[in-house]
């Protein structure tokens, strides 16, 4: 079985709440790692503009490339529900390997700042999956933009689009996040506020 | 309390209290006498955390937290201190309090404190109880957030409780909205709870258009605009009342609406046309002040009288601006006119029954503010005390300090008392306040963190965070409910702000502050207002987040819901809206007009200093902080960086990129920050986000980025602080 995750573009407001979350939730200090992160996608020129934010962590990839590089076998993908583990101890660090960072096309693995820093990311809160609850973002997210659970029942919800903006789908890797995309609308602004014609008269 | 199996940790609810308008249900896990993580009320409308309330356990256990009482050695403003006792701390301050009354008399001590995790047991009334059995102080008036929006709905509506509704209508009102206008309000940065973007949303989903009306593309027009009008900073005003010329020239208006409730449009009608003073405010008038396209004004306002029922979400920072009141004032006679109004909070909320008990704690009349006459700008739903000429506006403590009874002030000041406020970094001209408090001969700060205002301070208490003590969300009149549990024991020496208040009062042989802990008072209070609301007991309440709490029903039954207006729903002189306010025209101040009028700003593009500084600075919110407070916590400060926002042709003009360090300047002072060059602010107007820590070098230069380094300490006439009008100019000074 393979989980996934959905998220609702549109609605994301580029609050944090999740990042900060997660961050408290798996004990993981200010700095570089952060295991959940938000892209701002900014486009066009002053005053026709497009901005979206799109929360990001790891795909839990059906074919990890993190996995099949790492040369001590510190990443898994569990069997039972498709998600990827670190083993820290058995990790050769940062300094050392890195090949995982290298190899993953969407900067999921994430190192600290301190010397020989080991892999650390998103396990899409095993922890809490195993009792049951969803994971800390889904349930820490104002907008609720976040759903993780069996990919299928996501996809049976919440269709099949793989693709959004700022994120390209790899056929090779096939990571496991659905989208409800964020539409740039530049141009369709003009005409979107129905006007309803004058009902009176000069006066 | 439920017990967490697999981790053997506790969860404790409380509601979190930073001063952003929210308060979010907040469970936090605790193991013995230590938060370990925060987690959400996750339930389908609860309002769930945003970032600075999950980084709460960062704030309790920052290495920066004040735990124990501090004397200051060094200069003021250095940041030099030392520990001392409670004991010592207390006798001082008793000694000097004493000392000051003796000498100049009680009106020379000020106090402030702010709404940093306020509620009912440790807020204003907490100090306000003790100073007046104390003989009394001066106190201020007048709200720094919304002083604007407060004074035009008293004006207008003859209570302030009608303005609520201009930027928090009641959330359900924008699910039946077709069109929502968002004037300056951003409400996915400023939060104000975390179920008003929710509701955006849905509003959204259900096919309402959204017209964003901003000198900012901001992160909520990314999420929600079908439209952004890029509008100056202090013209809102002109366009809102160019938008009525069009309405009133192609007759869009409700004449009913206008007939039943409301009073002065005629007056209102002949300014708009200038049957008076020549001058039609047509959408072209309006242009050449506020660079919105004449054609924009015009079909918006088209938009906003025929897509009923239409939203008019004016936020209250355009009214914090010089004339932020006018801006309120038309946008108040806007509603009226095309009678959206009746669709709001005021007029279709059924009446509360009041509770009778209050819960907050009493306190004896201010003997400073007794036979003082009210102020000339007083507004009758305000109390004596509130309208009292010997209280002295909010804004202008450091105008007060420097000038005095010889500049025009009730009295001369000696000392203050900021309690979980960061003062001098949050009113207009940091450098003017700074000089200000050098003058004091005493200065107390009740506080978490060494802010620029504490070190200005001779003594600093320690004060816990709300989760280190206990209080109750208990509004009057029914409604929200909540318990805020003591989570764990305070660290170090803190107290609550309650618990110093009896501690002092005791130094100073004030023996009728009261001795209830704070937890038997939270229990009283639930016992009292049991007597007269539906509430559940208070262990339930200690393990639930929010109930609603009914009034208890009377004999007869409660009162249907009325939903028809009644002639004199509103407690002007009129009983209607008045466009035209008799109160405002009884103020007889040419510049508090009795209509809703444009009128330019000080430090306008107009102004000629505006050669030296071609700029307009506004100093909006940034997600991170809540005001200044989560300045320092290190998950939040690596989400955003402080920078100052600049549209990309000011930038280009002035070999700017984004990142440069720039200086930030006018007659007032510097700031040095790195720039963010941007499309999403329009140009010749630059942001730079209220909050940060004013940090000076040697020679006063700010590199912390504090906003009001820049701004000017001057109110507009009825009252508001005024930090969106300044001008700046920027230059770039590194890489
Ligand atoms: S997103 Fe990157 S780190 Fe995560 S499973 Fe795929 S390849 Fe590995
Ligand atoms: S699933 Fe859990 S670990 Fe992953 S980002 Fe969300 S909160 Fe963090
Ligand atoms: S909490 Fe939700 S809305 Fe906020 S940034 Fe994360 S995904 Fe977006």
């Amino acid at each position: 079985m393979q989980y996934g995750m959905y998220i609702n573009e549109n609605r994301c407001m580029g609050c944090f709440a999740c990042v900060v979350a997660c961050k408290d939730w798996h004990d993981v200090p200010a700095g570089p790692a952060s295991w959940m992160r938000v892209k701002t996608i900014e486009k066009g020129k002053y005053p026709d503009l497009f901005v979206a934010f799109l929360p990001v962590t790891c795909n839990h990839c059906l074919h990890p490339a993190c996995v099949a590089v790492c040369p001590v076998e510190a990443i898994s993908k569990r069997p039972e529900d498709g998600i990827v583990t670190v083993d820290r101890e058995a990790c050769l660090g940062k300094d050392q390997c890195g090949l995982c960072l290298q190899a993953c096309p969407y900067d999921a693995p994430q190192f600290g700042e301190e010397a020989d820093a080991r892999m650390q990311k998103c396990d899409w809160c095993l922890d809490r999956l195993t009792e049951g609850k969803k994971p800390i973002c889904v349930i820490s997210c104002p907008m609720q933009v976040i759903d993780i659970g069996p990919l299928d029942e996501l996809r049976a919800q919440y269709g099949d689009v793989r693709e959004t903006e700022s994120f390209t789908y790899s056929e090779e890797l096939a990571p496991s996040v659905l989208f409800k995309p964020k539409r740039d609308e530049r141009n369709l602004a003009i005409g979107k506020i129905e006007v309803t014609p004058r009902v009176g008269t000069e006066g | 309390m439920a017990v967490d199996a697999n981790h053997e940790e506790k969860i404790i609810r409380s509601i979190c209290s930073s001063h952003c308008g929210g308060t979010c249900e907040m469970k936090v896990h605790v193991r013995g006498n230590r938060i370990v993580r925060i987690e959400s009320d996750d339930g389908e409308y609860k309002p769930r955390l945003c970032a600075r309330g999950h980084a709460y356990r960062q704030r309790v256990y920052a290495p920066d937290r004040l735990l124990y009482p501090l004397k200051r050695t060094g200069v003021r403003g250095a940041g030099e201190f030392t520990r001392i006792s409670w004991d010592e701390a207390l006798e001082t301050v008793a000694g000097e309090m004493n000392r000051i009354k003796a000498r100049y008399g009680n009106a020379a001590m000020l106090h402030f404190c702010s709404m940093c995790d306020p509620h009912t047991l440790h807020h204003v009334g907490a100090f306000h109880r003790l100073l007046c059995q104390f003989g009394g102080y001066t106190a201020p008036w007048g709200f720094i957030s919304h002083e604007g929006a407060t004074f035009s709905a008293g004006v207008t509506y003859g209570t302030r409780r009608k303005f609520l509704s201009q930027s928090e209508h009641r959330l359900e009102e924008y699910l039946s909205s077709r069109l929502i206008i968002m004037w300056g309000w951003n409400p996915v940065t400023t939060e104000q709870g975390t179920l008003t973007p929710l509701f955006l949303a849905q509003s959204k989903e259900k096919g309402a258009r959204f017209i964003f009306v901003d000198p900012r593309y901001t992160d909520s027009a990314a999420v929600f605009a079908d439209q952004w009008i890029p509008i100056r900073p202090g013209t809102d005003g002109a366009v809102l009342i160019a938008m009525a010329y069009v309405i009133i020239q192609e007759n869009l208006q409700d004449r009913d609406f206008i007939e039943a409730n409301t009073i002065g449009f005629d007056q209102f009608k002949a300014y708009v046309l200038g049957l008076e003073d020549g001058a039609a405010k047509t959408p072209q008038w309006a242009e050449a002040i506020s660079s919105v396209p004449a054609a924009t004004i015009e079909n918006l306002a088209r938009a906003y009288a025929c897509n009923k029922p239409a939203t008019l979400a004016t936020s209250i920072s355009p009214g914090r601006t010089a004339y932020g009141e006018q801006y309120h004032r038309a946008a108040a006679a806007l509603e009226a006119i095309t009678g959206n109004l009746q669709f709001q909070n005021w007029l279709s909320a059924p009446k509360k029954k009041a509770v009778k008990f209050n819960p907050q704690l009493e306190s004896p009349p201010n003997p400073v503010e007794a036979g003082a006459p009210p102020r000339k700008n007083a507004l009758p739903f305000r109390g004596v005390s509130v309208n009292s000429s010997a209280r002295v506006n909010v804004s202008l403590f450091a105008d007060a300090i420097l000038k005095g009874k010889a500049g025009g002030y009730p009295h001369d000041y000696k000392m203050i008392w900021l309690s979980n406020t960061n003062y001098l970094n949050q009113l207009g001209e940091v450098n003017k306040t700074v000089k200000a408090f050098q003058q004091l001969e005493f200065i107390l700060v009740t506080e978490q963190f060494m802010t620029a205002t504490a070190k200005m301070a001779d003594i600093v208490l320690p004060v816990c965070t709300f989760l280190e003590r206990e209080d109750i969300l208990a509004p009057r009149g029914g409604g929200i409910y909540a318990l805020l549990n003591k989570v764990i024991e305070p660290l170090g020496e803190s107290k609550s702000q309650r618990q110093i208040c009896q501690a002092l009062a005791l130094k100073l042989g004030l023996t009728d502050y009261g001795d209830k802990t704070d937890g038997e008072m939270v229990e009283h209070i639930v016992t009292r207002l049991s007597e007269e609301v539906d509430l559940p007991d208070l262990d339930s309440l200690r393990k639930q987040g929010f109930v609603f709490g009914r009034p208890k029903k009377t004999e007869g039954g409660g009162q249907p819901e009325d939903k028809k207006i009644p002639p004199t729903a509103f407690p002007t002189p009129s009983g209607k809206i008045e466009i035209r306010s008799e109160i405002a025209a009884r103020i007889n101040d040419p510049l508090i007009p009795a209509i809703p009028t444009y009128m330019e700003t000080w430090e306008s593009l107009n102004d000629p200093l505006a050669v030296k500084y071609p700029l307009q600075l506004i100093t909006p919110h940034l997600k991170r902080r809540a005001h200044s407070q989560f300045d320092n916590l290190p998950w939040l400060r690596e989400l955003q960086t402080q920078a100052i926002s600049v549209n990309t042709v000011d930038a280009d003009s002035r070999g700017i990129r984004s990142g440069d360090l720039v200086r930030v300047f006018n007659d007032r002072g510097a700031v040095r920050i790195p720039a963010k060059v941007t499309e999403r602010i329009m140009p010749g107007v630059v942001a730079l986000p209220q909050g940060a820590w004013y940090s000076p070098d040697e020679n006063g230069i700010d590199y912390g980025g504090c906003a009001n380094v820049l701004t000017k300490n001057q109110i507009s006439p009825g009252g508001a602080f005024t930090p969106h009008t300044a001008l700046v100019q920027i230059e770039k000074v590194g890489q």
